[in-house]
């Protein structure tokens, strides 16, 4: 087991399956906000689902819009259960603060991989890497 | 970040969940950005109202502040939405949307938000010097740091809510002195002539100063409305927040790095923002809305004149400017235009009205609607988009 230490955003803890991306998202119009899928045209996350992930990302970047996504997405239950970023933009940080999903940043999100178990602390600001997913990237 | 004990109440919940959830963002906000407290606003004005721009997703959220109570604490108002009533039969809007609009408008009234539905809140009531404000639209938060002298960050919708439900905003940003001071001196070789060439000045500059303060020298006696053209630009193409407009101003600049502005790099901007030559079938001035005097002077020039059939003449102001301005409104109207209030070509559907090309003064417009209108954009100062639009 491996532990990444960054800021503290939001807190509350949770643990789940990563997915990563190295691109920034922008929640209004890069998510479907009924099914939680990416839409985002040539992000490499496309097509692929935030529901119930530990999703990994290097900022959030367009429409402030976009915190109301994340609210949608929650209350929909297709968000996803905690949210690690590089560096956090106010987008993401008030989306998680209204949805109430645990968030951190300052944290190397190359370390971590799509699938791999980890377990997020928002009040420390750290994530856990539990179990590493059998796979190269 | 130092809370008072009235803060620290409202952050652990003793004022229910609407309160708490609007102080979380703003101590959030505030410790990311460096705040040392949070300072009592004079106004707060949100973005995130027009159906065609937000879609549904505010309403969930928007809704849930108005079960739990949410009231504004200060006078707070809100950017234009999808359409105007008054021009209903000319808009492309179907019942759907009539109701989703109509209910976004009706929460933030709720909550005590007035719906003036304009970006230029200030030609309503303007903030008085040296005031903090809340602001989100980010023309109106340029012409408040740079013309009117009040002070206030560019927030975005839900941050912009959240002040106005507290009646506070973290004092990071151009809240403090030292991050107003200017941070570049630019040296703008030929004087701007008119609202479009100081549109084009305004998105050459937001996209190489990134967050850099600006004193512009060779502006000398800019009016107003170029200014906001100017600002309302800087803000669409980059991080711009604050400005100096002077014509000669030796001492804000001594050690300050420059930038030269020269003639071909003004006129190479100017072009950019054509992506036609070809006749527009929609012609819209009121970007960002017009004041009383801009509309006068579009009436001026327009009376007596008509308006090609086969062109939409929109003007785009305030409920609040058109009917004071109801003589002037009866002369663009007479001509065949409309004036149009409560939105504007870029937050409503003129794609879905069939136009494909849209001429305009404004410099935001212009860069906007290629992409968020799937339009074709012509940029043109004002004389000239009246005289493309009439015979």
């Amino acid at each position: 087991m491996r532990e990444l230490k960054g800021r503290p955003i939001v807190s509350g803890q949770s643990r789940g399956k990563a997915l990563v991306s190295k691109k920034p998202i922008s929640f209004l119009g890069g998510i479907d906000p009924e099914t939680g899928r990416v839409v985002e045209k040539d992000h490499d996350l496309k097509d692929q689902s935030v529901k119930g992930t530990v999703l990994c990302f290097p900022h959030g970047h367009g429409s402030t819009v976009g915190s109301y996504v994340l609210y949608s997405l929650a209350k929909k239950g297709v968000g996803p259960k905690a949210i690690i970023n590089a560096t956090a933009d106010p987008v993401v940080v008030v989306g998680a603060v209204i949805a109430e999903i645990p968030m951190i940043d300052h944290i190397d999100i190359s370390q971590i991989g799509t699938g791999d178990t980890v377990e997020v602390d928002g009040e420390k600001g750290t994530v856990k890497i539990l179990e590493a997913a059998a796979h190269c990237t | 970040m130092h809370l008072t004990r009235e803060d620290e109440k409202t952050y652990d919940g003793e004022l229910g969940w609407a309160y708490q959830t609007s102080m979380r963002i703003l101590v959030k906000l505030g410790e990311i950005f460096g705040a040392t407290r949070l300072i009592p606003i004079e106004s707060a004005h949100a973005s995130g109202v027009s159906y065609k721009t937000i879609g549904d997703a505010p309403i969930d959220f928007l809704e849930a502040l108005v079960q739990a109570g949410a009231k504004a604490k200060v006078a707070s108002t809100v950017n234009p939405g999808g359409f105007d009533y008054e021009n209903i039969e000319a808009m492309a809007v179907t019942r759907e949307i009539r109701e989703k609009q109509d209910k976004i408008i009706e929460l933030y009234r709720k909550m005590g938000v007035n719906p003036v539905l304009t970006c230029t809140p200030y030609y309503i009531e303007a903030p008085k010097r040296g005031a903090h404000l809340a602001w989100a639209e980010s023309s109106a938060v340029v012409y408040a740091n740079s013309v009117l002298g009040a002070w206030t960050n560019r927030e975005g919708g839900p941050s912009a809510l959240a002040a106005a439900l507290i009646g506070k905003t973290p004092n990071y940003g151009v809240h403090q002195p030292e991050n107003r001071r200017p941070s570049i001196h630019v040296k703008v070789e030929t004087v701007p002539e008119n609202e479009a060439e100081f549109g084009a000045l305004g998105i050459y500059l937001g996209k190489v100063l990134g967050d850099k303060v600006p004193v512009l020298e060779g502006l000398p006696r800019a009016e107003e409305t170029h200014l906001k053209q100017l600002g309302a630009a800087m803000a669409t193409s980059g991080m711009a927040s604050i400005f100096y407009p002077c014509g000669s101003c030796p001492r804000r600049t001594e050690g300050l790095e420059t930038l030269t502005v020269d003639r071909g790099t003004a006129k190479g901007a100017f072009e950019g923002l054509s992506t036609t030559s070809e006749e527009p079938d929609m012609v819209f001035l009121g970007c960002p809305h017009c004041s009383f005097n801009e509309v006068k002077r579009i009436a001026e020039i327009i009376r007596g004149r008509k308006v090609k059939p086969d062109v939409r003449f929109w003007v785009c102001t305030s409920r609040y400017v058109r009917e004071k301005a109801e003589a002037d409104v009866k002369t663009i109207v007479a001509a065949g235009g409309r004036v149009v209030s409560d939105t504007c070509a870029v937050v409503t559907w003129v794609k879905e009205l069939g136009v494909e090309t849209l001429m305009t003064n404004s410099a935001k417009t212009a860069y906007y609607a290629p992409t968020m209108n799937k339009v074709k954009a012509r940029f043109a100062p004002l004389n000239q988009c009246i005289n493309t639009a009439c015979r």
